[in-house]
């Protein structure tokens, strides 16, 4: 079982992008794929939105997985182990949640299961590069979340032009030099090949 | 490095000023409502929400969400900032005359009091602007026990009583 975190600022494209990449990573029936989704207003929206889609879906409510409710989210992937054991957890943390933190959490329900951690890919919204860095409280949250990638996908790609994507992923270089960074569009398609591939092939 | 299994009450997302709000609410109106009517009153909530967040002093929209059920379909409606317009999608198979309605607002820069103060606006403005009433709403809480595959008249009891519970604990507290 792989857990795979979907992170990023709030309202990046992060469920999206877990709709249609879920669907992409369980393929014919090949993949069992289990969704856990974190939103911190109480309100779990995305999560009644991915239970249309009829997939296993895990709520957690009440507080951020990476901090708060981190041990729910540690209970909750042993339970998905032990009840449904998928071949990949896709987690959307909620838009604040600190990556390493996620995986630090995801790790404690690992003690007793078979669990390999995933890459963190951390979505950065193209359409407001500067309204997520530039401001002093928000950048902190959102350059803490570029340097925990292990694969940015500049998001959104599809609603500004080419200057504004490669401005996007210049300034995310400037935090992580390692990550690998890719262009995504949820709407068009653009990336979801290669972050199912990135997903399917990574080995912690 | 924070232990994650810490918590003091606080999550690590208030430390960057950001506030999160929830409210359920039933809607109703006369007149029949559309797929078009329920996607452009979703769509002017969400923005309308956002612009009061910013007359509040809110720094910037994480984003504002909803998700509306009703006997004919799901739509969706959600918006990151008034400038950046808000988005819907979903479908009804038939006009309707009540709805349900979950809201999730997270804003950076102001309290949660003012977050919650902002999204009842919005909600009660444009309902009223639209000609539909609020019957019930119910903050921190999104129809705990909804079940997707219940059959519609079975959700929508589900929905009803859940709503009701405020209605009673209302009552019990003086507020009724």
């Amino acid at each position: 079982m792989k857990i795979t975190q979907i992170a990023g600022f709030l309202g990046c494209g992060k469920t999206t992008l877990l709709l249609k990449l879920s669907r992409k990573i369980a393929g014919e029936g090949e993949r069992k794929i289990a969704l856990v989704v974190n939103e911190i207003g109480e309100i779990p929206v995305d999560g009644k939105i991915f239970e249309e889609s009829g997939m296993q879906v895990k709520d957690i409510g009440g507080g951020c997985i990476c901090c708060e409710v981190a041990s729910t989210f540690a209970k909750t992937i042993y339970r998905l182990y032990k009840d449904f054991n998928p071949d990949h957890v896709l987690v959307e943390p909620t838009g604040v949640a600190v990556p390493h933190q996620v995986k630090l959490a995801a790790r404690m329900g690992s003690r007793d299961a078979k669990i390999s951690i995933g890459p963190a890919i951390v979505l950065f919204d193209a359409t407001r590069p500067a309204e997520l860095l530039d401001m002093d409280m928000l950048g902190q949250l959102v350059t803490t979340q570029i340097k925990d990638a292990d694969v940015i996908a500049i998001s959104k790609v599809d609603a500004v032009d080419e200057a504004a994507v490669s401005e996007s992923a210049q300034r995310v270089r400037e935090y992580n030099a390692k990550a690998d960074i890719c262009n995504l569009s949820s709407f068009s398609g653009t990336g979801l090949d290669q972050l199912t591939d990135i997903i399917l092939s990574w080995e912690a | 490095m924070a232990d994650p299994t810490a918590s003091d009450g606080h999550g690590c997302y208030t430390e960057y000023g950001v506030s999160g709000y929830g409210v359920a609410a039933k809607l109703s109106r006369k007149e029949l409502m559309n797929e078009d009517f329920v996607k452009n009153m979703a769509e002017s909530m969400m923005v309308s929400i956002a612009q009061n967040c910013m007359e509040l002093g809110a720094r910037c929209i994480g984003h504002i969400k909803s998700h509306i059920r009703t006997e004919a379909g799901t739509i969706k409606a959600d918006t990151i900032g008034a400038s950046h317009g808000s988005y819907s999608n979903g479908h009804l198979t038939k006009p309707v005359k009540e709805l349900f309605i979950a809201i999730n607002s997270i804003v950076q820069g102001i309290p949660e009091e003012a977050v919650k103060a902002a999204t009842l606006e919005g909600l009660h403005e444009v309902s009223e602007q639209r000609g539909l009433f609020v019957i019930k709403e119910k903050e921190h809480t999104y129809f705990d026990e909804f079940d997707f595959v219940a059959s519609k008249k079975d959700y929508i009891k589900q929905l009803e009583e859940q709503l009701q519970q405020t209605d009673d604990e209302d009552t019990s507290n003086g507020n009724g």
